[in-house]
């Protein structure tokens, strides 16, 4: 056999060739799916170099001309950028800050439940939240506080005889009503990953622990909390990262005109210059803006989570 | 995990702190669904009297009756129905067709499109660009803007290869030899087996069909908009049931017992078969750790 055949097989084909012969089909298979990929997800992401050009409808949806920073620069200047930055800055901190801890108390303390049973039905019931629409969840807050028949006010009326508040239209509320709806939806669910964590303890750590004294409490300060602190790392990690995405079709069902001092966050200023006031390349400048911060934040937070605790989400 | 008993006064402290944080968790979980129901069954007099709490009061049904009279009520719950079945079936055909060669780290090009598929799960085309995708393809105003551009879910396909990646390579070896091709392998060998990673992807796809309303506000005409919609859209107002020629105190409390009804009649099909679902839902959280 000459050089150039090394590799090939008795039928001439080179490996390259067998490859191919022999994985076809599953090459073929994801063709439909890889040019759906592309559309779907890469030619948005390529659509925000919208945010470098001038929209004029019906010409495409990359725009017409270059203009630069002139979107950027805009929206720089404008007040109303500065105060939704802000209020997304101050409502995603504010919501770290009070549902990050919950879900590992709630996991810890379900871990402690000994009857089977029962910390069945408490899992049950409390991941189930997660899956109910965030429309059903507003309109239920919304029912609860309404300030002419909602429970909170029936009990402000008639036991503290005090004057009903319109809980979801003050801004003075809104801030705590979108983290306490939060920590109502997904605390039992995020208490998953904890309680993950706590059963892959080794069971040899409680066993050492008990024989030196520690009663359940001391266990839990000196052997649950340090085995499951690199779960811990990484979830505020992750936290931080997706500081700018809050949730914003529950904020855009809680927004209202009078509470929009607090309310008026990034996403919801994109979609109102963008799709009420159809003012497409400011929009998609503004939504470029802070998807780059987004994906810094994403990644700068992974490398501190490698650093950290040598495990990262990619 | 402590098995041996103990019996110390601070372990007895610990359980009253336990089991009194979960069963005022329950309560937090299930009261706001009760306070639901109790409402949707409450006479409209007892609700302006300001007294109904947990029980209702002076039951009756005629906000479940008002609310099977109204035949956008009826058109937007067959639409989310429509949405889910055929939403969840496209998703889960496209994602298996995307996951199982993905799952086969041998060909070429796996890894980079793993890196693209992850890549757009942090950085993605906004708002505004997904938008003009959407009208540009046409799609606006048609019942597909609610089932194409979410046909592949990144947290999804992951689950789907990493699942893939776990099955065993032998039977599929063997069906090679024997001159089974892959086409054949996937649907005969691959997805038998696959039956719980199917059901918890399926369950994550169904679950988002059915609670969308977004997309329908920004995509869709009237009559095409999902039960979700219709319920945000009665909730703030921007929608009227009924005659409003009527507009009575007694149309206006009524009209909280049937968003009340809306809210139990959209939300039952997912209380109903949760808890039959549930491990499902749970072993997608522990199958699918979001690597690559």
């Amino acid at each position: 056999m000459g050089k150039r055949d090394v590799g090939r097989d008795i039928n001439g084909r080179s490996p390259l060739q067998r490859h191919f012969r022999r994985y076809w089909q599953l090459y073929l298979m994801m063709v439909v799916p890889v040019v759906y990929f592309i559309v779907f997800k890469y030619i948005p992401m390529i659509g925000n170099v919208l945010a470098f050009r001038k929209y004029r409808p019906g010409k495409g949806i990359f725009g017409t001309e270059w203009v630069g920073f002139r979107y950027f620069k805009r929206f720089f200047e404008d007040p109303a950028f500065w105060r939704a930055f802000r209020n997304t800055l101050s409502l995603s901190l504010l919501n770290i800050v009070f549902t990050f801890p919950l879900p590992i108390v709630f996991a810890i303390l379900l871990n402690e439940v000994n009857r089977k049973r029962f910390k069945k039905v408490v899992q049950t019931i409390s991941y189930m939240p997660r899956f109910i629409s965030t429309v059903v969840v507003i309109a239920m807050m919304t029912e609860i506080l309404s300030p002419s028949s909602g429970l909170f006010n029936q009990f402000r009326v008639n036991v503290l005889h005090l004057q009903p508040v319109y809980y979801m239209n003050e801004p003075q509320y809104f801030r705590f009503l979108y983290i306490a709806s939060g920590a109502w939806q997904f605390t039992g669910w995020t208490a998953i990953i904890y309680l993950a964590s706590i059963t892959n303890i080794n069971s040899d750590l409680y066993e050492a622990a008990e024989i030196d004294g520690a009663g359940r409490f001391q266990q839990i300060f000196h052997v649950t909390l340090p085995s499951i602190l690199p779960t811990i790392m990484v979830m505020l990690i992750l936290e931080v990262g997706r500081l700018l995405s809050l949730g914003f079709e529950k904020v855009l069902l809680m927004y209202t005109p009078s509470n929009s001092s607090v309310s008026d966050i990034i996403d919801t200023l994109v979609y109102r210059t963008g799709l009420t006031n159809q003012n497409y390349s400011y929009a998609t400048a503004i939504g470029l803006f802070s998807g780059i911060i987004g994906l810094v934040l994403v990644s700068g937070s992974n490398k501190l989570s490698k650093l950290l605790t040598g495990d990262g989400i990619y | 995990m402590p098995k041996v008993k103990d019996t110390s006064a601070s372990s007895k402290a610990l359980n009253v702190i336990i089991y009194a944080v979960m069963v005022f968790s329950l309560l937090i979980c299930i009261i706001p669904f009760i306070y639901m129901v109790s409402l949707s069954l409450s006479s409209p007099k007892a609700i302006i009297n300001n007294q109904v709490r947990l029980i209702p009061k002076g039951i009756n049904f005629e906000a479940y009756k008002q609310i099977f009279t109204y035949p956008n009520f009826f058109r937007a719950y067959g639409n989310t129905i429509f949405y889910t079945i055929a939403g969840t079936f496209i998703a889960l055909c496209m994602t298996i067709l995307f996951a199982y060669p993905l799952s086969k780290t041998y060909l070429k090009g796996q890894k980079i499109l793993m890196k693209m598929v992850i890549f757009s799960m942090y950085f993605a085309g906004g708002l505004i660009p997904n938008y003009l995708l959407i009208s540009s393809l046409h799609l606006t105003g048609t019942r597909f803007a609610m089932l194409i551009p979410f046909a592949i879910n990144q947290f999804n396909l992951i689950i789907m290869v990493n699942f893939f990646k776990a099955l065993p390579q032998e039977i599929e070896e063997a069906a090679l030899i024997d001159g089974i091709g892959y086409f054949s392998i996937l649907p005969r060998i691959i997805l038998p087996l696959s039956t719980a990673a199917i059901a918890t992807v399926g369950l994550y796809y169904a679950v988002f069909f059915w609670n969308d309303w977004f997309n329908g506000l920004i995509y869709l005409n009237t009559k095409q908009y999902p039960v979700m919609l219709f319920l945000r859209n009665i909730v703030n107002g921007t929608m009227v049931l009924g005659d409003s020629s009527s507009a009575s105190t007694d149309t206006a409390t009524l009209s909280i017992s049937i968003k009340s009804a809306v809210i139990i009649t959209s939300t039952l099909p997912i209380i109903v078969l949760y808890p039959f679902l549930q491990k499902y839902f749970v072993k997608g959280l522990t199958v699918g750790s979001v690597k690559g």
